[in-house]
């Protein structure tokens, strides 16, 4: 009988330290992860600006004070805008990937950054591969230049080159950017359109 | 000598892929390149060789009807614990190793060495044993690895090496590669050893 309540209590014990243990480590590590957090995304939202690095990126907030989107300005105390930057999720096969995309006010991708994916290793993951002898990963460089309509990949009939054996993988980021492209679409009213009319 | 056994031991003999068929689950899942096999194989390195030496500092206060379980809860505190440390203090390992992670909780070879190891010898065995272990692990995946991603991609570490006339045969980079090469694999090493056993 003793038997009976002295196991069930060392194992409750054994699962208290634990999670003490990973209590005491979340606590010492969140803030500096946070930190890295912070100083990736400020270095993608660089990359993705199209002001450059010497423009002005200043968050649009959603009424729970979350950022919605970014607008972005040419020079640092001018208010000339030049375009936007939003977060785009896709589901994928085995992660919902993150996706930080930068429009100009035309709504063509000026550039994407893949923030997180969890992708089987080897295929998925390819979203982010560099290629040997490439300083940027091919699959997000080719979504520059971009226009909404353009947005599909090739086996849906766009212009986006799927990842060979990661179809599900390349449709979740072009989809996921398409829809979320056609979200900023509606909420600053539509895009200036640039096409100048046939004479 | 019999730390050097412990840890030679790992590499052929008894080797947790192809010789004691274990971790299959990672084995097929990340060894369809070169760096993923080495990502993997070091990333569960580093976490078996940490199980290993707490169960067998705790190996005298576990009760034997409940270790399963008590192990299981020490491996997976211990995992999250290098997942977050890794990605506090060494940022550029955790992004390369980080999707390693996740994975190594559903790999036997962990739970398998806390078991029939560990539990049972001394520290010093238990380290030689967890990296014996590992590297015969990262040698299993390293082999694989080689050859999926040279025949289905014409590569080695991302490196072209087969030339512009090779087509990849995408087949041995998809999972049913896997199979087909560990298979093969496997038939190998049990030919080697049953040749070895009637010569000898």
């Amino acid at each position: 009988m003793n038997q009976l309540w002295k196991l069930p209590f060392i194992l409750m014990f054994t699962t208290l330290i634990a999670a003490a243990a990973l209590a005491l480590v979340n606590n010492k590590t969140k803030p500096v992860i946070e930190q890295h957090k912070k100083e990736a995304l400020l270095l993608a939202l660089n990359n993705v600006s199209p002001a450059g690095e010497k423009g002005k990126i200043e968050p649009v907030l959603k009424p729970d004070g979350k950022v919605d989107y970014y607008k972005c300005y040419a020079e640092s105390d001018s208010t000339k805008l030049v375009g936007y930057i939003f977060t785009a999720f896709g589901v994928g096969y085995s992660s919902t990937v993150e996706t930080l995309v930068g429009v100009d006010t035309a709504g063509t991708v000026f550039g994407i950054n893949i923030l997180s994916q969890l992708e089987t290793p080897g295929l998925g993951a390819k979203v982010t591969e560099i290629k040997y002898g490439d300083t940027k990963p091919w699959f997000q460089t080719q979504f520059s230049g971009k226009k909404m309509n353009q947005l599909t990949v090739d086996k849906d009939g766009g212009t986006i080159e799927s990842i060979t054996g990661a179809t599900i993988s390349s449709r979740a980021v072009t989809n996921s950017i398409y829809k979320a492209l056609e979200d900023l679409e509606k909420k600053i009213g539509g895009f200036q359109n640039k096409v100048k009319p046939v004479i | 000598m019999a730390i050097g056994k412990e840890f030679a031991k790992g590499i052929y003999v008894e080797n947790p892929v192809y010789r004691m068929v274990l971790g299959m689950c990672p084995t097929l899942a990340v060894s369809n390149t070169v760096e993923n096999a080495v990502g993997m194989g070091v990333a569960a390195t580093f976490v078996l060789l940490g199980s290993n030496i707490v169960i067998s500092l705790i190996k005298n206060i576990v009760p034997k009807k409940i270790r399963i379980p008590m192990f299981v809860v020490v491996i997976s505190a211990f995992v999250t614990i290098i997942d977050l440390v890794m990605a506090a203090y060494t940022p550029a390992l955790h992004k390369a190793l980080g999707i390693f992670v996740p994975l190594i909780v559903v790999n036997c070879i962990i739970l398998g060495r806390a078991e029939a190891f560990a539990s049972k010898n001394t520290i010093m065995d238990s380290i030689a044993d967890a990296l014996g272990m590992g590297l015969g692990f990262t040698l299993a995946l390293l082999s694989l690895g080689i050859t999926r991603e040279l025949l289905g991609n014409g590569t080695f570490w991302g490196y072209p090496v087969l030339g512009q006339h090779f087509t990849p045969l995408l087949i041995f980079i998809l999972p049913p590669g896997a199979f087909l090469v560990l298979g093969l694999y496997l038939g190998l090493f049990n030919w080697i050893d049953n040749k070895r056993k009637l010569s000898s």
